[in-house]
C-alpha cells in the first residue's frame, strides 16, 4: 500500500500528498517522513510548487490530528477504543494521557514533527485528558508547519538522495526516542535508589 | 527491577539506532539510490543525474507531454511487462549512462 500512496503523490501532487497525511495524522501508520521528503525532491525538480506542497501537508496533517483530538474529547469510549486498537495497543492510551498531561504543549510540538510516531497517541490523549483545545491547536498548528517546513527543506536540499536520507532520519528519530526513554527510566531508577538508601 | 530492565533496553536502542544512523550517514553521498515502483521516471532520472529521456528510451516508452508523472508499476502495467523487469532495464540505462563508451566507469 506505501507504494501505491507514494505513486500517488508523484503521479496527483499536492491533493494527493493532503489526503494521505490527513488519513497518517488520525493514525493509520504511513510513511509520512518519507513522502515529504520526495516532495521537497520533486519540489526542487519544479515538478511540484512549494507552498501548495507546505501547504496541502501542514493544513492535511492539523485536520488529522484535529479529528484525533476531536475523538479523544467528544467521541465516547467506544470511539477512543476503536482508534487506540487502530494504533496497536490499547493499554497504552493511559500511559500517553499521563504523558501528554505531563508533557503539555512542548510534548504536543515534539511529537508533530520530532517524535512523530508518537503524534495520533498524543492527539487522542491530549483529548481524553481535557487538554484546552486552543492551546492545542496553538502547539499543533506551529508543530505541523515546523515538521513540513523541516521536512520539505531536507528533500530539496538532497534531492537525489531521497532514500539515504530516510534510512538516516528514521534512525535518528528511534535514537532520539530511546534517549528520551533512557533519560525518564534512568531518573525514575535514581529517584528509587535513594529512596531505599 | 522492570525499570532497570527498561532502562538497560533504552539503552541498547539508542546504541543500536545511532550506530545504524551513523553507518547510514558514513554511505550517504556513495550508496547507489534504489529504484522502486512507486517512483516516476523523471524522479528516477534526478536521483541517478540521467537524462529523462534516456530512460524512457531504454524502456521504449513515448514520454507524455509536458509532463510524464506516471509511476514505474503504471507503466509496467500500461506496457503489459512485470515491474521488475522494467527496474532492471532502468538500472541497465543509469549503469550504461554512469560508464561513457570506451572509458572506465565514472
Amino acid at each position: 500500500m506505501n507504494e501505491q500512496l507514494l505513486a500517488a503523490v508523484t503521479q496527483y501532487g499536492a491533493p494527493a500528498l493532503f489526503g494521505i497525511v490527513s488519513i497518517a495524522a488520525v493514525g493509520v501508520p504511513l510513511p509520512i517522513t518519507l513522502l515529504l521528503i520526495v516532495v521537497g525532491s520533486m519540489v526542487s525538480q519544479g515538478a511540484m510548487d512549494l507552498w501548495w506542497a507546505l501547504g496541502a501537508a501542514s493544513t492535511g496533517a492539523i485536520l488529522g490530528d484535529q479529528a484525533g483530538y476531536a475523538i479523544g474529547r467528544w467521541g465516547g469510549s467506544a470511539a477512543v477504543s476503536k482508534l487506540s486498537g487502530l494504533f496497536g495497543k490499547k493499554a497504552s492510551l493511559q500511559a500517553m494521557e499521563a504523558k501528554a498531561t505531563a508533557w503539555g504543549g512542548p510534548g504536543i510540538f515534539v511529537t508533530r514533527w520530532l517524535l512523530s510516531p508518537l503524534g495520533p497517541w498524543i492527539n487522542l490523549a491530549s483529548g481524553t485528558a481535557g487538554y484546552p483545545w486552543h492551546r492545542f491547536l496553538f502547539w499543533d498548528v506551529l508543530g505541523e508547519i515546523t515538521g513540513a517546513a523541516v521536512y520539505i527543506t531536507l528533500g530539496r536540499v538532497f534531492s537525489d538522495r531521497v532514500m539515504a536520507l530516510d534510512g538516516v532520519l528514521g534512525d535518528l528519530t528511534w535514537a532520539i526516542a530511546a534517549s528520551i526513554a533512557a533519560m525518564i527510566l534512568g531518573y525514575q531508577l535514581w529517584a528509587r535508589l535513594r529512596r531505599a538508601r | 527491577m522492570v525499570i532497570g530492565l527498561a532502562f538497560v533496553l533504552a539503552i541498547g536502542g539508542v546504541l543500536l539506532f545511532a550506530s545504524r544512523a551513523t553507518r547510514r550517514a558514513r554511505q550517504f553521498h556513495t550508496a547507489s539510490e534504489p529504484i522502486h515502483g512507486w517512483m516516476s521516471i523523471p524522479f528516477i532520472a534526478h536521483t541517478h543525474h540521467v537524462p529523462a529521456s534516456v530512460l524512457f528510451q531504454a524502456i521504449g516508452v513515448q514520454p507524455r507531454l509536458p509532463h510524464d508523472h506516471r509511476s514505474v508499476r503504471h507503466i509496467a502495467r500500461e506496457l503489459n511487462r512485470p515491474v521488475p523487469e522494467v527496474i532492471a532495464q532502468l538500472q541497465r540505462a543509469i549503469d550504461a549512462a554512469a560508464q561513457p563508451p570506451g572509458g572506465a566507469p565514472r
